[in-house]
């Protein structure tokens, strides 16, 4: 089986964020990047099906010089290469129908691909996107939130697996290559050690210049990476701050309520949601 | 490229219209200007236009075909990019559901366009752009983004609950299309179909959602959550601490890994409020905790609260609801 996961480096969303001074983008100064957490399922899940059915998995990721250390950690966790396609431009917001293309065209150079994964959600941008247009360009089939993978059949190149819909999940089998968008449910990523992150810097990374992409054939312009030239711009950020009542009801010791107190708390929220918040 | 906007209607597993269909063609009609129509994609759902036009709908673009069955995005991708590609709309709206999330972005490389999803605010620039808000950053963060106009269709997804659905009589003019989806288009076999037997309305389009976190510390305590539910007519919902716990099943979980909710009521018992937690449901109109931890980063972002264990707050704030609901 040869399998690829396209990873993205992401700002660590959980850490304390505010507005640039340009007003349309979060102030990256001392940012911490990260693998897009999805992405770790994907990776996980990659090296899952290799270690029952052989094979090797490839990464790919597009970004600035500062990616690769989301395919370094990749690779610690066990994948065999990576593919980097690298500029500063890429740092930027960039169109989703742009990143899949310039992905797709790197992707297509290697050979014999059978499975893509990639994770569900990019989680700064919160796009879901990119990985299912890397598979229309590609022109093979996607699955998105593919909760668990049921059976893969290499001979027959053939998978099948659950995935969530809304109101419930569907069992579906899917000819091979194909693309799977990977959930946190998917399974448990293994960690990279620090041993097995030494030995990743080893492994071999093919580094993609943007001067090395045929544009004319993926029917963009070269300025159409980045900011400049998105179909969609964003024009303003906001970090809102949002008021809320903070009616907590506590104890007489500012803890648990206890006793006596558990009934009246019962009855005053009951009350203020009636007659505060109006919504029973 | 006309000046048609389009609401492609989001059907459900029962047959019926999803409501926030309702919702996008009453918003685009108030906001966008332009006549509204919509997209009627399915199997057997021709007699759902009346519905539509129920709503505003101008006209209403219908393709019935048996391959649109199940829920499968490749015969939907072909649709609708055959019908954008005749008739040119200046915008393409639907519902943020997972189907949508699942096929909207093939729909979007397919004609060219760019896509923004799962909006909470959508209006028009004065020279005829979309402009859109959506939130980023795990939710904490609200971007508003304009298209830059470069004639291809304007594609964007819309969260549920983010509008109010408005009856208006529309035209309703039905135009039948076929756009030659054979059995050859479906790459993907449905093999089964498994949906969730509940009279509780779905997580991402309930008015009223009730989440259980960790510290239910069972599956059995989470008839605790179902029952509250159930009094409010609530959808049921949990945190993924609960879910790996294996308390519930993966559907319900609500968070920057499940689904984003945002109901008008959210009642969350025993979560702690993590960021992630947060990421799916910080976007409520009113935020109700029950958690026993005084110092629980939940209570900074909720509106009412109770600090208390909720085996001993439940049952008596069950009957003062009981209560409440029976005046």
């Amino acid at each position: 089986m040869k399998i690829v996961v396209f990873i993205t480096q992401t700002q660590d969303t959980e850490a304390r964020i505010k507005v640039g001074s340009s007003g349309d983008s979060i102030d990256t100064e001392g940012m911490k990047w990260i693998m897009n957490p999805y992405d770790e399922f994907a990776v996980e899940e990659a090296i899952k099906t290799k270690e029952a059915y052989g094979g090797e998995v490839v990464l790919i990721a597009a970004g600035p010089q500062r990616a690769s250390q989301a395919l370094l950690q990749g690779l610690a966790m066990g994948a065999d290469s990576a593919v980097h396609i690298s500029d500063e431009a890429l740092g930027e917001t960039v169109d989703s129908l742009v990143l899949s293309k310039l992905v797709a065209s790197e992707l297509g150079k290697i050979e014999g691909v059978d499975l893509i994964f990639t994770g569900m959600k990019i989680i700064d941008e919160e796009s879901v996107q990119v990985g299912i247009q890397i598979a229309e360009e590609l022109g093979i089939a996607h699955l998105a939130l593919v909760s668990k993978v049921i059976d893969v059949k290499p001979d027959e190149k053939k998978l099948v697996c659950q995935k969530e819909i809304d109101g419930g999940s569907v069992s579906v089998e899917v000819s091979l290559p194909a693309l799977i968008t990977c959930p946190d449910a998917m399974n448990e990523p293994r960690y990279a050690s620090v041993p097995n992150i030494m030995k990743a810097k080893r492994k071999p990374m093919k580094m993609v210049s943007l001067d090395d992409v045929d544009f004319g054939s993926l029917g963009i312009n070269r300025d159409a990476v980045g900011k400049s030239g998105a179909k969609i711009k964003t024009v303003n950020l906001e970090v809102p701050e949002v008021e809320r009542k903070l009616k907590i009801i506590k104890g007489s010791d500012e803890t648990t309520v206890k006793g006596d107190e558990i009934a009246e708390s019962a009855r005053e929220l009951v009350k203020l949601l009636r007659d505060d918040a109006k919504v029973i | 490229m006309s000046s048609e906007i389009w609401v492609v209607a989001d059907i459900k597993a029962d047959g019926e219209v999803r409501k926030v269909t309702f919702e996008v063609l009453s918003e685009a009609r108030r906001k966008l200007g332009g006549p509204v129509c919509a997209v009627l994609l399915g199997s057997g759902v021709s007699d759902k236009a009346s519905e539509l036009a129920g709503y505003g709908a101008e006209k209403i673009y219908v393709v019935d075909n048996p391959n649109l069955k199940d829920f499968n995005p490749d015969g939907y991708v072909k649709a609708l990019c055959g019908l954008i590609g005749k008739h040119s709309p200046a915008v393409v709206l639907s519902g943020n559901t997972a189907f949508a999330e699942d096929y909207m972005p093939r729909v979007a490389s397919g004609v060219g366009s760019g896509l923004a999803m799962d909006c909470i605010d959508i209006g028009m620039t004065d020279d005829g752009r979309l402009r859109i808000k959506r939130y980023s950053h795990s939710s904490r963060a609200i971007s508003t983004q304009e298209f830059n106009g470069d004639g291809s269709a304007m594609i964007a997804t819309v969260r549920p609950n983010s509008f109010k659905e408005e009856e208006s009589a529309g035209a309703g003019e039905v135009v039948s299309e076929d756009a030659g989806i054979t059995d050859a288009d479906i790459r993907i076999k449905v093999l089964e179909i498994k949906t969730k037997e509940s009279d509780r309305p779905e997580l991402t389009e309930a008015e009223r959602v009730v989440s259980g976190g960790r510290g239910l510390a069972s599956e059995e305590n989470f008839n605790h959550i179902y029952d509250l539910a159930d009094l409010l007519g609530a959808a049921a919902g949990a945190t993924r601490a609960a879910v790996d716990a294996g308390y519930c099943p993966y559907d319900m979980q609500v968070g920057q890994t499940g689904k984003a909710v945002s109901p008008i009521l959210y009642v969350a018992v025993a979560i702690s409020g993590s960021v992630q937690h947060f990421s799916g449901m910080g976007s409520s109109k009113v935020i109700v905790s029950i958690n026993k931890d005084p110092e629980a980063p939940i209570f900074a972002k909720s509106d009412y609260g109770i600090c208390g264990d909720l085996f001993q707050v439940l049952p008596p704030l069950t009957e003062e609801l009981k209560k409440a609901l029976s005046e």
